[in-house]
């Protein structure tokens, strides 16, 4: 649609017409000094805290340091213009971003302005950066699952909708990988991603982007940018703006997943923002509340109940609880989790996926190491079939790693440790995926069955994942049916287990992997 | 860096207090702006600023100068100040003394910048309206600023109130 000339200036018209002149009173301060983004203003001594504050041509602080004589700003945006004796004025608002429906499928920065040229973003909805978490009333506990479509996730380490799983490794490891997997297989589930990319390469942000677009998954997710070359205010504040948008769709009774990549880059722009405002370093030089920024972050990532809901939308929603999933990333140096930044985070979170360089480098990918991850939330948060038979995996692969050390003398142990290792070996090659090749319910069950139920005790190790490959497009042009049921419910009833079974026998005896 | 406000403030508060309790605040107001106005004096200012210069030296000058112009207890003020080192607070303590004078006998100076002179009638009408938004007495300046187009501005300290043209253009131009 068109507008013609004379209808845009209709419309500046009738703005004007009904533009409601008012005398307008604000307070106002000078500028003192301005250094790396850190502007210090004389006066202003009604300035809120975290407080937006309006700078000649048009930039804009946020008030960070309330002293007696003069308020301490971060720059968020360009502040090379500006000089000493500028007037600053309040603006009287807290920091707030767009929020909405309308920002799906969009790629934004840290203050909700599109950044991927697609035109300004239509939502005249907006909600501040910092809010106060839901009250312990309010919320419900975790039972639903988020799937995200990894086998060795979701059936050893299982993420609930609601709960902080961490996900934690060291550089090149692949955890943005398990991130960008995790939000392609939430296409057609109805649950909302916003993946927050802090401190990253402009061409990683690009990259995954584009893996989103050409696998269908950048309508459900809005993506909030704070790249390396951008101020560390910006990058601070990033999160709290991603967990704003999430916050939309957990207060209206849906699901969303949010993504923190990563939270150690917000720590080091908080540790830049607070030692150029001069506040006493503590610990590693971060400030002595580095701790909160986080807790505060996470602890806005919840499941509320539908009273709750019901409550936030004046009625309208009733009977369905709202949750935000968050999967925060933290990079470790040299496998330290015992860092502070690591710990920290570590402690606010409902359990971490720990990758491991030497597993990666050996070949398993994800490389999850089982024995040191953990999920809080557990099998309260998996479907049925999975909760069954992911039992046997864990179990599995625990008894193989403590007999991993003797796996190189093989022939010369009894029999069954030697099976318990071959299990384990077979179980472990099982457990690799592809990137970008989320597995729903359905094939994922079908792997762990036919894993626990000792299908692969007689195959080579290396040729594991071919017939799994083969067994899953077996199954899904014999059995659609059974494959659509288990989807649908998640069941695992005898009669779903006998039609499993003899399914795969029927595959076996076909040989063709 | 510790504003100069903060260093300044101990000096005026106790100027103020000593002020009030001799009853002379008036003139205390006027010794403290006569000794900003001569420590910011060019040559005054190159005399005191300079490390070189004995504090003695800086002493009996400056009594040379005041010596007839203000009262003894100013002249102590004065003597502490240049002990201490910190006579390039004068400014500061005496704006500081201002705002606890005014806040003191419950009046406000208001810097007020229009388009156009003013009568007295219209700047009578403006000091009314200010007196009542601001509940306080105002002692307004009033001066000329062409750039504000129409109406008028009032400064108080911090607060601005913006009834001016310019003011309302760039508010409709951030509305649209």
């Amino acid at each position: 649609m068109q507008l013609n000339p004379s209808e845009i200036s209709d419309l500046i018209k009738k703005k004007i017409e009904n533009f409601d002149a008012q005398i307008e009173a604000h307070s106002e301060g000078t500028v003192v000094s301005v250094t790396d983004g850190i502007v210090r203003v004389h006066g202003l001594s009604d300035a809120m805290q975290g407080e937006m504050l309006e700078f000649p041509g048009g930039s804009y602080g946020m008030a960070l340091n309330l002293e007696r004589d003069s308020v301490g700003v971060v720059m968020l945006g360009a502040y090379q213009h500006i000089t000493e004796g500028d007037t600053v004025k309040c603006t009287g608002r807290i920091l707030e971003v767009p929020v909405g429906e309308a920002l799906l499928g969009r790629v934004v920065d840290a203050l909700g302005q599109p950044i991927d040229g697609k035109g300004a973003i239509d939502s005249n909805l907006s909600s501040p950066i910092e809010k106060i978490a839901p009250g312990v009333i309010a919320r419900q506990s975790v039972d639903q699952p988020v799937q995200i479509g990894l086998k060795a996730i979701d059936s050893m380490i299982p993420v609930g909708r609601g709960q902080r799983e961490l996900i934690i490794g060291d550089r090149q490891t692949g955890k943005t990988a398990i991130a960008v997997d995790a939000i392609i297989n939430q296409k057609g589930t109805g649950i909302k991603c916003i993946y927050v990319a802090i401190g990253q390469k402009r061409s990683s942000i690009a990259n995954v982007v584009r893996k989103l677009e050409e696998h269908g998954a950048m309508e459900h997710t809005i993506i909030v940018v704070a790249s390396a070359s951008e101020s560390a205010a910006l990058q601070f504040i990033a999160p709290y703006t991603g967990c704003s948008m999430g916050e939309y769709f957990r207060d209206k009774g849906e699901d969303a997943l949010i993504i923190y990549d990563d939270l150690t880059k917000q720590a080091w722009a908080y540790r830049q923002i607070s030692l150029l405002l001069r506040r006493p370093p503590g610990r590693e030089a971060y400030p002595g509340d580095v701790f909160y920024i986080h807790s505060r972050l996470l602890e806005r990532a919840a499941r509320i109940n539908a009273a709750e809901v019901e409550k936030l939308t004046d009625g309208k929603v009733k009977g369905k609880t709202g949750s935000l999933t968050a999967l925060p990333i933290i990079e470790t140096q040299g496998g330290d989790v015992s860092a502070f930044v690591p710990t920290n985070v570590i402690s606010i979170t409902d359990g971490q996926i720990f990758l491991e360089t030497g597993l990666f480098n050996s070949g398993i990918r994800p490389a999850v190491n089982a024995g040191l991850s953990v999920s809080r939330v557990g099998g309260a948060a998996q479907t049925k079939i999975i909760k069954k038979l992911g039992g046997g995996i864990r179990l599995d692969l625990a008894q193989f790693r403590e007999l991993a050390a003797f796996a190189q003398f093989a022939s010369d142990l009894d029999e069954s440790t030697r099976k318990q290792i071959e299990r384990g070996q077979r179980v472990t090659e099982l457990m690799k995926q592809n990137q970008y090749a989320p597995m729903s319910v359905a094939d994922m069950g079908v792997s762990l069955y036919a894993a626990n139920a000792g299908f692969l005790d007689s195959l080579e190790v290396k040729k594991v994942r071919d017939f799994e490959a083969a067994l899953l497009s077996f199954m899904k042009s014999e059995e659609p049916e059974l494959m659509a049921k288990i989807n649908q419910t998640g069941d695992f009833s005898d009669e779903i287990k006998n039609g499993m079974h003899s399914a795969i026998e029927r595959f076996v005896k076909t040989n063709t992997w | 860096m510790t504003e100069l406000a903060t260093l300044a403030r101990p000096y005026a508060e106790a100027a103020f207090k000593r002020a009030k309790e001799t009853g002379s605040a008036g003139k205390w107001a006027e010794a403290l702006q006569f000794l900003a106005l001569t420590v910011q004096d060019a040559d005054m200012a190159e005399i005191v600023n300079n490390p070189r210069v004995s504090k003695e030296k800086i002493q009996q000058l400056l009594l040379d100068i005041c010596r007839d112009q203000v009262d003894a207890e100013v002249i102590n003020l004065l003597k502490l100040l240049i002990q201490n080192g910190k006579l390039k607070l004068l400014p500061k303590i005496s704006a500081l003394y201002e705002e606890y004078k005014a806040q003191d006998e419950g009046y406000v100076n208001v810097d007020l910048y229009s388009a156009y002179a003013l009568t007295k009638a219209e700047q009578s009408k403006y000091v009314a309206m200010l007196e009542k938004q601001l509940d306080k007495k105002v002692n307004a300046t009033v001066s000329v600023d062409k750039s504000l187009i129409g109406g008028i501005l009032a400064k108080a300290g911090d607060k601005v109130i913006d009834g001016s043209v310019s003011g309302q253009l760039h508010q409709l131009a951030k509305r649209l």
